[in-house]
């Protein structure tokens, strides 16, 4: 027996504590991300663990590259993410400057203003598509009754109209956490800071911009890499509210992954445009945590 | 800080009740949508308030969807996938928190970056192993394929918390003769409590809003189904029905709203411990 507490076998307590962890992410992680670049190299339809494999073939990486559905999705994927991230960093940095206030109830408001963070993604999914229903939908009588449009949006057939609305969904889904983030980093700035600015004949604006921005730059750097990794990677929103579609409106290369593997059983292509994502999830996330982590300093 | 005026502050609860509003009115929307007769869903104008609450149809939806399976189902994953995952989680973190271990610094790093992992694509290479394995329609699958998020995410989260505790302490236990394991379940878990509540309840909040696994993995019979399953589907089904689809959405949505209201002050640490968004 070894005794663990002993300085000498510390180490080998602290590897023991480790085992099981390295041992289920080397099982349900890393072995399924070879076996799915694997996959991605077999033109198969619905892939087995097992003897019948085939041989490896570029088949589903000609086709990837050479088929009008894998740059469809890239660009729908590349315009959700610019206007999710977009709109809900601006929702969330003026909600947490709007509860960074002082005044009585402000932790209520706090509390409230998150809130749809703990709204689970199906569930808001199916409030916003009875919200955006064409025949009896909110959305649409307060669009007619206002005269901003003198039918119902079709938010069902228009593509133009499922991609706002998805992007509807995902913001008021992804505004809190910039919210929650921005509201930490506003709050750790230091008040001398300001008192500074103020001192120099600094105006509320110009505080904003010279003070509360800069100090700002890494919280909103780290955000929007969680953002823009999560429009790529989310599922459950665009495959409830639309199925990636209408003629692939809302195909992003989430649901283009899952199309081709789980609808069409072409197991082999799902698999090559999901190894395309991560990889291209990869390098986002490198470049972005660099560029805001080196303005930081 | 200077004071405020009275039209200064005037001005900041009406922008705070108004923003708040327009923010939560989808969450309202859903409430008096489920508490609505049937029939006035299809007449214009809509209404705001709730004229004649039907409050029956929370025990309608129980007795005629397999409405409290899905719940139970969703229930039972939670809670194996928390068990799991708190379990290595705690072992891991406290390792790395306290051991300077050789690739300790490379897992940290993998640690980070698996979840930047799509979903979709790892679901293909777990379909293929649980059908290989006779896992399809059994919730087992649901539970480790959400462990490939949730191991790493709690993990991370905990050795956060671990990081906090000062080492002299269970270093005093290790000098009066006690062995490093009752070190850690007797001197370090005490004081990690609430670092362990809140790792736990967040573990269970991104195991109650997994869709995607469930809805590949479960879909051989109804009675299998989580609650996003069945929600999802019923949305797609009866597209009439939304105030028994509101309601099986508000029923979804409570436990959850409930976790985060507890779960608040500790929402920054986990969100940048890396939760689902």
């Amino acid at each position: 027996m070894i005794d663990f507490s002993s300085p000498r076998h510390r180490s080998k307590f602290g590897y023991l504590l480790l085992a099981p962890a390295v041992l289920l992410m080397a099982l349900i992680i890393i072995y399924p991300i070879l076996l799915s670049v694997d996959i991605s190299l077999q033109d198969v339809r619905i892939a087995r663990v097992g003897a019948d494999r085939e041989a490896w073939t570029l088949k589903n990486y000609d086709w990837l590259f050479n088929s009008g559905e894998f740059w469809n999705a890239v660009w729908v994927t590349a315009k959700m993410v610019l206007t999710v991230g977009g709109i809900s960093l601006v929702i969330g940095l003026a909600t947490a400057l709007l509860v960074n206030q002082r005044f009585r109830g402000r932790s209520l408001a706090r509390l409230f203003v998150a809130l749809p963070w703990a709204v689970p993604e199906v569930v808001a999914t199916v409030i916003w598509a009875w919200m955006l229903d064409s025949s009896f939908g909110v959305i649409n009588w307060l669009l007619l009754r206002a005269h901003l449009i003198s039918e119902p949006i079709q938010f069902a057939s228009n593509a133009t109209a499922a991609f706002f609305a998805v992007c509807l969904v995902m913001i008021w889904k992804g505004y809190p956490l910039m919210s929650i983030m921005l509201l930490a980093g506003l709050q750790s700035i230091p008040e001398e800071q300001y008192q500074a600015a103020r001192v120099d004949g600094a105006n509320v604006w110009k505080r904003f911009i010279y003070v509360t921005l800069p100090n700002l730059a890494p919280v909103i750097g780290v955000t929007a890499v969680m953002t823009t990794l999560w429009v790529f990677r989310d599922f459950a929103i665009i495959y409830v509210l639309t199925q990636g579609g209408p003629i692939g409106g809302t195909t992003t290369l989430s649901i283009l992954t899952f199309e081709q593997s789980f609808s069409f059983f072409k197991m082999g292509q799902g698999a090559a445009v999901g190894v395309v994502t991560m990889i291209i999830c990869a390098v986002i996330s490198r470049a972005l945590v660099g560029r805001f982590a080196s303005s930081a300093h | 800080m200077q004071k405020r005026s009275f039209l200064g502050s005037f001005g900041l609860y009406g922008t705070v009740i108004v923003v708040c509003g327009l923010l939560l009115f989808p969450i309202y929307w859903m409430v008096l949508t489920a508490l609505s007769p049937r029939t006035q869903l299809r007449s214009y104008p809509p209404k705001f308030w709730p004229e004649d609450p039907q409050w029956n149809v929370f025990s309608d939806l129980l007795a005629a969807q397999p409405f409290g399976l899905w719940m139970w189902n969703t229930v039972l994953i939670a809670v194996a996938t928390m068990i799991l995952s708190l379990t290595i989680g705690v072992l891991a973190a406290y390792a790395l928190s306290r051991h300077r271990l050789r690739g300790g610094q490379g897992l940290g790093l993998f640690i980070l970056t698996s979840k930047m992992l799509p979903a979709t694509l790892l679901v293909i290479p777990l379909f293929a192993i649980f059908k290989s394995l006779g896992l399809v329609g059994s919730l087992w699958s649901v539970v480790i394929a959400q462990s490939t998020l949730i191991v790493p995410f709690a993990t991370w989260m905990l050795k956060g918390y671990f990081d906090t505790i000062p080492a002299e302490l269970e270093q005093a236990a290790l000098v009066d003769g006690c062995s490093p394991l009752a070190a850690l379940v007797r001197v370090v878990l005490p004081v990690a409590a609430p670092g362990l509540a809140a790792t736990s309840l967040y573990a269970f909040v991104i195991s109650w809003s997994d869709f995607l696994y469930a809805r590949t993995f479960l879909t051989t019979s109804e009675s299998k189904w989580t609650l996003n399953v069945g929600i999802a589907t019923l949305k797609g089904e009866f597209v009439t029905d939304w105030n028994t689809i509101m309601a099986a959405s508000l029923m979804a949505a409570l436990p959850i709203i409930g976790v985060y209201l507890f779960l608040e002050r500790y929402l920054v640490g986990g969100l940048s411990a890396g939760a689902e968004k």
